[in-house]
């Protein structure tokens, strides 16, 4: 561990000069002198296939180019990291990664448990849009880098009529173990409270409505996954509809899979997936790490990043990757976002296990 | 009157082989270092990797215990001060919990006995065959999945029994429409019999080498056929091989993780995969490791009561029969 700069006279020295380079891509050989020792790698946990192939090309590769430094993806899923960067905290060891690409509500839990660093002195966090902000927390222990929506994913050939308007579309005995939901209920609990006759102002106090329209679900003996196994579903032609993040479908397109998506009238939820650095770290590892993440929040690296994802981004005035424009998976105006559900980190973060739990009661019977 | 060498005659000067010397060597170094009077404790310390190896386990288990014993605080996400039974009235009042523990222990049951009925014969031919082609040959077809892992076994399951996999492919031919071979119960009790066959065949070959083949040829020469002779001679003295290998079958099926979580759709989950969602899923390691003590006190308990039934001399233990 360095001890040779404290992690203000790092943030001050380095963050004002080494940041404007690092976004004007200025070559390692021309960033300042007062930088910290540079390590000679930094470890970034990410989400495999088009999740890091996209984090790679936009963010990882760029900051290697600038800096010299080498950035090895730890493709650990984010559910199994958790404990290990919370143990390695708790223990006062270094953390196992430098950063961690997780999604909201899980960051939020370890922002809560203190074990985030403050990186709210980052100079690209000022051309960011509110999204960014993390919604019930001091300062900025993590920043969203975008968002994204929990679409209804389909086969257009077992829709003949269009797209389905509705999530109990579904029901139709036709579609008897042809639906894929996460293996958690993730992304459907919303819209299920809707298509259940319920309200999303009873969330989380009341949540029958979402519940009896779960049950109605279990009827259709759906199939329970994770993010690759829609994919994977949808390409051996095992299922025809599933409530994912409308990046996977776009991936299973790219594969070739005949495959549309679309926002019913019940609506989707629409989360965030941000960045965040573990407590632990040395002082020149923590100073790289920030300027990563100050990166990952430049226009251009969040373009070529989220392009590759297919979302939208919290830096203003991006261009919609082609095909995406006024695509119901990719909302950028208030407009957009009628039809889209939003519920808060905090109140998923207190009740996520509880839902998990009822999800689980129902699915396992 | 013969001639008797002198003391420099080199035929009498015996070369101490080096071998030997090493040996000698050994023997000293061993003497220094565990001196004949700790002979009586030399049990005790070939004994002690493993009494280590069980030490740290308990260690664990320990910790396990004790982490039980404190709810998951959701306002920091840090494990609460208090100590409570909290946790284990949440699995015991569980439905979700108790349906996944019964469904693990039906499903290590049902696997334990089609493993033993598909292991019995094929040990069987393996170790009476005359044919050293035939032996060899399944062994190797015994041995090679032990090249690949279970992840990978369950992944080849997939491709074989998908909707537009060869098996349905295969019924397409006769005309029969793709049916869901995957994604419920007896495709994940498929899964887990054919990974813990070769486990199975292991463990009964060489309770079926050690019956002796004469015992058979007693029995036909008093007029048993073959079936006779395997049912009322074989099979009861292959005993400690069919009660060991049932051991083995049935602990691995009721602890594992892969075959239900990639054959069973996400509806079939076992205690392994309860466990695994409360320590990765909801962070909530105090309900994880109740559920993990609880698995360790059924497997025990299902172990313990085989053993109190069957005796542990069945296993060749050198116990009461």
């Amino acid at each position: 561990m360095s001890k040779k700069y404290s992690r203000r006279s790092v943030l001050r020295a380095g963050l004002a000069t080494s940041g404007a380079a690092l976004l004007t891509s200025m070559p390692a050989s021309r960033l300042l002198a007062q930088e910290p020792e540079k390590p000679s790698e930094i470890i970034v946990r990410a989400w495999g296939g088009e999740w890091v192939e996209s984090l790679k090309k936009g963010v990882s590769d760029r900051f290697t180019e600038m800096t010299g430094i080498a950035v090895r993806h730890d493709l650990t899923e984010d559910n199994e990291i958790q404990p290990k960067v919370w143990a390695a905290v708790a223990q006062g060891r270094v953390p196992p990664i430098h950063i961690n690409w997780d999604t909201t509500t899980n960051a939020t839990k370890s922002a809560l448990r203190g074990v985030t660093e403050d990186i709210s002195d980052l100079p690209n966090l000022a051309n960011t849009t509110d999204l960014a902000k993390p919604v019930g927390l001091e300062g900025y222990p993590l920043v969203n880098t975008y968002g994204y929506v929990y679409v209804l994913a389909y086969r257009p050939e077992a829709f003949p009529d269009g797209a389905p308007k509705s999530w109990r579309d579904l029901l139709d005995p036709k579609f008897k173990g042809r639906i894929a939901l996460y293996n958690d209920g993730i992304g459907f609990h919303f819209p299920a409270q809707v298509a259940g006759g319920g309200s999303l102002d009873d969330i989380p106090d009341n949540m029958d409505a979402c519940w009896s329209f779960v049950r109605e679900m279990k009827e259709q003996n759906p199939l329970l996954g994770e993010d690759p196994d829609f994919t994977t579903w949808f390409q051996n032609g095992e299922i025809d509809a599933a409530c994912t993040i409308s990046t996977n479908a776009l991936a299973a397109k790219k594969n070739g899979v005949e495959l549309a998506w679309t926002v019913p009238e019940e609506g989707c939820k629409f989360d965030t997936d941000c960045l965040w650095i573990p407590k632990g770290l040395p002082e020149n590892e923590l100073y790289w790490a920030k300027q990563y993440i100050n990166l990952a929040l430049s226009q251009e690296s969040q373009q070529i990043w989220l392009d590759g994802l297919g979302l939208p981004g919290v830096i203003p005035g991006l261009t919609p990757p082609e095909g995406l424009a006024g695509d119901p998976s990719y909302p950028t105006e208030p407009a957009d976002f009628e039809h889209l559900i939003r519920i808060s980190s905090a109140v998923q973060v207190q009740n996520e296990s509880d839902w998990f739990a009822k999800f689980k009661e129902i699915m396992q019977g | 009157m013969p001639e008797i060498p002198s003391k420099d005659d080199p035929r009498t000067t015996f070369r101490y082989p080096l071998r030997w010397r090493i040996m000698d060597a050994l023997n000293n170094g061993l003497d220094r270092f565990w001196p004949a009077r700790m002979s009586p404790y030399t049990g005790w310390a070939l004994i002690m990797p493993a009494l280590l190896l069980v030490g740290l386990l308990v260690l664990g288990l320990f910790e396990m215990a004790e982490s039980s014993l404190h709810t998951l605080d959701r306002a920091t996400f840090l494990p609460s001060e208090a100590y409570t039974l909290e946790n284990y009235q949440t699995v015991i009042e569980s439905a979700t919990y108790g349906r996944v523990v019964t469904r693990s222990v039906f499903a290590a049951g049902l696997t334990v006995f089609f493993t033993l009925l598909l292991a019995l014969p094929y040990a069987y031919i393996m170790v009476r065959t005359t044919s050293s082609v035939v032996r060899k040959t399944l062994l190797v077809v015994l041995f090679l999945p032990f090249f690949i892992g279970q992840v990978v076994r369950a992944y080849g399951l997939l491709i074989i029994l998908g909707t537009t996999g060869v098996a349905n492919n295969a019924l397409g031919l006769v005309g029969i429409e793709p049916i869901r071979l995957l994604f419920n119960f007896p495709a994940v009790v498929f899964g887990l019999v054919q990974y813990m066959l070769p486990f199975a065949v292991l463990m009964l070959a060489p309770a079926l080498t050690a019956i002796p083949r004469e015992t058979e040829t007693a029995a036909s020469s008093l007029g048993a056929n073959w079936l006779q002779s395997f049912r009322h001679v074989v099979i009861p003295m292959a005993k400690p091989g069919l009660i060991g290998a049932g051991l083995v079958v049935g602990t691995l099926a009721l602890t594992d993780f892969a075959m239900p979580a990639m054959l069973g759709g996400g509806s079939q989950d076992f205690i392994a995969n309860a466990i695994y969602d409360q320590f990765f899923r909801t962070a909530d390691q105090g309900l994880g490791a109740a559920l993990a003590l609880l698995l360790v006190v059924l497997g025990s308990v299902i172990v313990g009561v085989v053993i109190s039934i069957f005796g542990a001399g069945t296993l060749g233990m050198g116990g009461k029969k």
